[in-house]
C-alpha cells in the first residue's frame, strides 16, 4: 500500500484530479462546494508528495504515453514546476475555502455558485499542467485553458463592467497566444522538436529564432501585464469577485511568467538576449516605479492592489537583465521566490479586500476611515500581507529583493538598486496611506457578521508570506532541483 | 519561390492583416473576425512548414497541432461571440467602451 | 512558371484580398459571409499542402461553425442607438500602440520572417519518419490520428477540456434563445432539412468510422453531427425537458470526462499518462474517438444556441430549444 502511494507520480495526478473534479462539478452542480473543498484539501498532499517523491529521487520527469522525446510530451517534475505546484495548491487551498464563505449555498444569484467552481477547477488544473509541462505546443494549450478559465471568472460577475473587462482580456490572451503559438510553428520549421530539453540542447544563434523569440516572449509579456502592455489588468482584476481576483493577480499571471522563465533559462540560452534582457529589465523598472505611483492615487482599495501588481510583475521583469554571469543563480532564486513570496501576500491582500468590501460596505479607501477599531483583525491581516509586498523583513518579499540587489552590485548595475528602493518607498507610502485612513479616530457603526472562512484563511496565508524569509530555505533547495542556473554561488545568501 | 515558402509567407501576411485589424477595428464582432483571420495565417505556416518533407508526404505533426489549434480558436470565438451579445444586450453598445462611472481610469 | 504554382498563387492572392475585404467591409454580415468563403477556400489551401484531415477541419469547424456562431450572434446584437460609449476617446497609450505596433514592428517581424523562411525551405524534415517508426503500435493507421490520439494525446486531452471550458463559460453567460423565428422558416426549406438530416447522419458516421486510417476523425465528424443537430433544432425538434438537465450535461462531458478516466486509469496502471497497453491500444482510441464524437456534437450545437437550458435556473422562462432531439 505504501508503495503503491510512494510510487504514484502525483505531479499528474494534480492535473488529473482537478480536471476531474471540474466535470464532477458541472455533472453535479449541487455538490459543487463540496467537491471542489475535497478536491483543494487533497490537493496540498499531493504536492507534498510530490514533493517527496522528487526529492527522495523516486519520481523522475516523464513523458506522455512513455514515447520517446521527440515524439511524445514531457512532464517535468523540476524545481521550478514543484515549488510552483505547491504554491498553487496552498493558495488555491485558501482560496476555495474563502470561496465557501464568498458564495454561500442559498444565494439570490443561483448560477453564480454553480459556475464559480467548475471555472475555478478547470483554472486550477490547468495552471498544474502548465506548470509541469516541457514541450512548446503543450503549454500554449495550457496557457489556453487557463486564460479562458480567467476570462469566464472575470465575467462571473455579470455586470457589463465586468464583461467589457472579460472580452478584453480574451482578446488580450488570444493576440498573445497566437504571437507565441507562430514562434513556436517557427521553431518547429526548423528543429522539427517541440520539446524544451532537446530544443535547448540544439538552437543556435540565427536572426530566424531571434524573430521566434521576440514573438514568443512579445506575446508571453503581453499575458503577463508587462507596462506598457498592462492596461488590461486593472479592470481585469478588480471587476472579478474576491476570490476570482485573488487567483487572477495570485496565479495567472505567473503562468506566463513562469513560461517566460522557461523559455529564457531552458530554450534561447544559446541566443544573444542582452539587449532584449536590458529592455525587459527597463520596462520592469517603469513598471515599478508607474505601478507604484498609480497605487498611490487610487480611490478604491482593489485598484490599489491591482496596480500594486502591476510594480510587482515589474519586479519579476528584473531578473532578465540581472541573470548573468555570477549573478545568475542570484536572480533566478530570487525571481522564483518573489513569485511565490507574491502568490501568498497578493492572495492574502485581495482576500481581505473582499472581506473588509464585505463589512464596510464599499471598498473606496476614503470609507475605510476609523475601520481599524471595529475590523481591526481584517486591517492588521492586510497589513501582515502588505508587509512581504513593500519588501520588510522577514517576510519573502525582502529576500527576493535582497537577492535582486546582490545580483545588480555583482554585474555592476547600479542602477536597479536605486530603483527597487524607490519601489519599496513607494509601496511604504500607499499601504501607510490605506493603514491611515483606517485608523483615523472616527465613531463607526456596527458591522455585519462575517462567516469565519472570509477571516482567518487569509491570516493564514499572509502569516506564511510574512515569515517566508525565514523558512525560504527549503523551498529555495526544492526550487534548485534541476534548475538551469549554476547552484554553488546560492550558500552565501542562504539564511 | 516554391510553394512552401509562398504558403509561408502568406501566412504572415494574414497574421499581421489579422493584427492590424485586431488592434484598430472597434466593432467587437470584427475583432473577432480580426483573431480568426490571424489564427489561419499562423496555422497556414503550421502547414506550410510540415508540408516539406521528401516525397510530398506530410509531416502529421504540425497538422495535428493545427487541427488541436482550430479546435481552441472555435472554442474563443463562441465565448467571445456570447460576451459580446451579452455587452450588447446591456449596455446597447457593440465596442469595448466602458460606462464612466463604473470605469477605472 | 508551373501550372500548379500559379494555381497556389491565384488561391492565395485571393485568400488575402478577401481577408483584407471582410476586415475592412463596413456591412457586417457581408464580412461574415466573405469569412464562411474564405474559410472554404482555406480548406483549399490545406488540400494543396498535403493536409486534408485539416481541410475537412477547416471546411466543417472553420467555416461551417464558426460560421454559424457568428451569423447567430449578428442576428442577436441589438441595435447601437442606446449606446452612450460609441465615441469614447481612446487613451493616449492605445493610440500610441496601435501606429507602433502596426507600422514598426509587424513589418519588421514579417520581414524578418518572409526573408527567412525561405531558407528553410529546403531544411530539416518533420517527424514522418519517426511517427511512421511507432505507427504500428500506436492503435491507429493514420498518422494525424496516432498523433492526436496517442504520441501528443496530452494536448487533445486538454484541448477537450477547453472545449468543455467553453461551453461552461457560455452557460454561466446567458440562457438559451430561440435560434431563429420559426415563422420565418418557409415549409420548403423544412422539407428539404428533413431530408438532408439522416444524410448528415450517415457520412458524419463515414469520416468517423475512416478517420482510422485515412483523413477524418473524431473533430470532423464531431462538427458534421453538430450540423445535423443544428438542422434538427432548425425543423423545429428540440430536446425534451427531462432530459435537459443532467442527461444533456452527461452527453456534453462524456467525451472529456472518458478520456480523462483513461489516462487516470493508465497512470494508476503503468506510471504513465495515457500508456495504452498494446492490445489495447486500437479500441480505446475508438472508445474515445466515439464518445469524443457525440460530446463534440452536442457542445458545438450547444455553443451555438448560445446559453444554458431554462430549467438551469429556478425561474421559468420562455421554452427554448436547447440541443436536438435525437438522442
Amino acid at each position: 500500500m505504501t508503495e503503491l502511494i510512494v510510487q504514484q507520480n502525483w505531479f499528474v495526478w494534480m492535473t488529473l484530479l482537478p480536471l476531474g473534479a471540474a466535470v464532477a462539478t458541472f455533472l453535479a452542480p449541487g455538490q459543487a462546494r463540496w467537491i471542489g473543498l475535497t478536491t483543494a484539501l487533497f490537493l496540498p498532499f499531493c504536492a507534498l508528495a510530490a514533493i517527496a517523491a522528487t526529492v527522495f529521487s523516486t519520481a523522475q520527469p516523464l513523458t506522455v504515453g512513455n514515447w520517446p522525446t521527440p515524439l511524445g510530451i514531457e512532464l517535468r517534475t523540476d524545481g521550478l514546476a514543484l515549488v510552483m505546484l505547491a504554491v498553487t495548491a496552498l493558495v488555491g487551498f485558501i482560496i476555495s475555502c474563502y470561496a465557501l464563505g464568498y458564495f454561500p449555498p442559498r444565494q439570490h444569484h443561483l448560477s453564480r455558485t454553480h459556475y464559480f467552481w467548475p471555472l475555478w477547477l478547470f483554472l486550477w488544473g490547468g495552471c498544474n499542467a502548465l506548470f509541469v509541462s516541457g514541450d512548446l505546443f503543450n503549454l500554449y494549450v495550457t496557457l489556453e485553458l487557463v486564460s479562458l478559465a480567467s476570462v469566464a471568472l472575470i465575467a462571473l460577475e455579470g455586470g457589463k463592467a465586468a464583461l467589457a473587462a472579460a472580452l478584453r482580456y480574451l482578446f488580450i490572451g488570444l493576440l498573445g497566444s497566437l504571437a507565441y503559438l507562430l514562434g513556436v510553428g517557427i521553431l518547429y520549421a526548423t528543429y522539427a522538436t517541440l520539446d524544451i530539453t532537446l530544443l535547448g540542447e540544439i538552437i543556435s544563434d540565427s536572426r530566424l529564432n531571434h524573430a521566434a523569440m521576440s514573438l514568443m516572449i512579445a506575446g508571453l509579456v503581453l499575458k503577463s501585464a508587462l507596462f506598457p502592455l498592462h492596461f488590461w489588468l486593472p479592470q481585469a482584476h478588480t471587476m472579478a469577485p474576491a476570490p476570482v481576483s485573488a487567483v487572477l493577480s495570485a496565479l495567472v499571471v505567473k503562468a506566463a511568467y513562469v513560461v517566460l522563465l522557461r523559455l529564457w533559462f531552458e530554450v534561447f540560452p544559446a541566443l544573444d538576449t542582452l539587449a532584449i534582457g536590458h529592455l525587459l529589465g527597463l520596462l520592469g523598472c517603469v513598471a515599478i516605479i508607474w505601478g507604484s505611483l498609480m497605487a498611490l492615487r487610487q480611490e478604491r482599495l482593489k485598484l490599489l492592489i491591482a496596480y500594486s501588481t502591476i510594480a510587482q510583475i515589474g519586479y519579476l521583469f528584473l531578473v532578465f537583465p540581472l541573470a548573468r554571469g555570477e549573478a545568475m543563480a542570484g536572480a533566478w532564486v530570487g525571481g522564483v521566490l518573489l513569485m511565490m513570496t507574491h502568490a501568498c501576500g497578493k492572495a492574502a491582500m485581495f482576500l481581505m479586500a473582499g472581506t473588509i468590501h464585505h463589512t464596510a460596505g464599499s471598498d473606496r479607501i476614503s470609507r475605510l476611515a476609523g475601520a481599524g477599531g471595529p475590523i481591526g483583525v481584517q486591517v492588521v491581516v492586510f497589513t501582515l500581507a502588505a508587509a512581504t509586498i513593500i519588501g520588510l523583513p522577514p517576510s519573502g518579499g525582502f529576500f527576493a529583493k535582497w537577492l535582486f540587489i546582490n545580483a545588480a552590485l555583482a554585474t555592476g548595475q547600479w542602477w536597479y538598486i536605486a530603483i527597487i528602493l524607490s519601489g519599496t518607498l513607494l509601496a511604504a507610502a500607499y499601504i501607510a496611506r490605506v493603514l491611515g485612513w483606517a485608523f483615523l479616530d472616527v465613531k463607526r457603526s456596527s458591522y455585519p457578521v462575517i462567516p469565519w472562512v472570509m477571516k482567518w484563511p487569509p491570516l493564514a496565508l499572509s502569516v506564511i508570506a510574512l515569515v517566508f524569509g525565514l523558512i525560504a530555505y527549503a523551498p529555495v533547495q526544492i526550487a534548485l532541483i534541476g534548475a538551469p542556473v549554476s547552484v554553488p554561488l546560492l550558500v552565501e545568501f542562504g539564511p | 519561390m516554391n510553394t512552401v515558402s509562398l504558403y509561408a509567407g502568406s501566412g504572415i501576411i494574414l497574421f499581421s492583416l489579422g493584427l492590424h485589424a485586431l488592434l484598430i477595428r472597434r466593432h467587437l464582432l470584427r475583432k473577432i473576425l480580426a483573431a480568426n483571420i490571424m489564427g489561419s495565417g499562423v496555422f497556414m505556416v503550421f502547414i506550410a512548414m510540415g508540408a516539406r518533407g521528401e516525397s510530398g508526404v506530410a509531416d502529421p505533426v504540425p497538422q495535428a497541432m493545427v487541427l488541436t489549434g482550430i479546435v481552441v480558436s472555435l472554442c474563443f470565438t463562441a465565448v467571445a461571440i456570447v460576451l459580446a451579445v451579452r455587452i450588447n444586450k446591456l449596455t446597447g453598445c457593440t465596442t469595448l467602451a466602458v460606462d464612466e462611472e463604473s470605469s477605472i481610469d | 512558371m508551373e501550372p500548379a504554382l500559379i494555381f497556389d498563387l491565384v488561391l492565395l492572392l485571393i485568400l488575402i484580398g478577401l481577408a483584407w475585404l471582410l476586415l475592412a467591409s463596413t456591412d457586417l454580415f457581408r464580412a461574415v459571409v466573405l469569412f464562411i468563403a474564405f474559410g472554404l477556400l482555406l480548406a483549399l489551401a490545406w488540400v494543396r499542402l498535403g493536409a486534408p484531415d485539416v481541410a475537412l477541419a477547416e471546411a466543417a469547424i472553420g467555416a461551417g461553425i464558426t460560421g454559424a456562431l457568428l451569423l447567430v450572434g449578428l442576428g442577436r446584437l441589438g441595435s447601437t442607438e442606446r449606446c452612450r460609449f460609441s465615441r469614447a476617446p481612446l487613451t493616449f497609450l492605445q493610440r500610441l500602440s496601435a501606429p507602433v505596433l502596426v507600422g514598426v514592428m509587424i513589418p519588421s517581424i514579417s520581414l524578418i520572417l518572409l526573408l527567412e523562411v525561405h531558407q528553410l525551405a529546403g531544411t530539416t524534415p518533420g517527424r514522418q519518419g519517426l511517427i511512421n517508426a511507432f505507427l504500428d503500435v500506436s492503435g491507429s493507421g493514420h498518422g494525424v490520428t496516432a498523433v492526436l490520439l496517442n504520441f501528443r494525446a496530452w494536448d487533445t486531452l486538454l484541448e477537450k477540456g477547453v472545449l468543455l471550458l467553453a461551453l461552461i463559460t457560455i452557460w454561466s453567460l446567458d440562457q438559451a434563445r430561440p435560434l431563429f423565428h420559426q415563422e420565418d422558416i418557409s415549409p420548403q426549406l423544412m422539407g428539404l432539412a428533413r431530408l438532408l438530416l439522416p444524410l448528415v447522419i450517415v457520412v458524419a458516421g463515414f469520416v468517423l468510422w475512416q478517420g482510422d486510417q485515412a483523413p477524418g476523425g473524431a473533430f470532423q465528424s464531431g462538427a458534421l453531427l453538430s450540423a445535423g443537430i443544428l438542422l434538427a433544432i432548425l425543423v423545429g425538434y428540440s430536446l425534451p425537458q427531462r432530459w435537459q438537465g443532467l442527461s444533456l450535461r452527461l452527453l456534453l462531458a462524456i467525451g472529456f470526462g472518458v478520456f480523462l478516466l483513461i489516462a487516470a486509469a493508465t497512470l494508476l496502471y503503468s506510471g504513465y499518462p495515457l500508456q495504452y497497453p498494446e492490445h489495447l491500444a486500437g479500441s480505446l482510441i475508438l472508445l474515445i474517438e466515439l464518445v469524443a464524437t457525440a460530446s463534440i456534437a452536442a457542445l458545438l450545437a450547444a455553443a451555438v444556441v448560445g446559453g444554458h437550458p431554462p430549467d438551469d435556473l429556478s425561474t421559468p422562462a420562455a421554452k427554448a430549444p436547447s440541443t436536438s432531439g435525437r438522442r
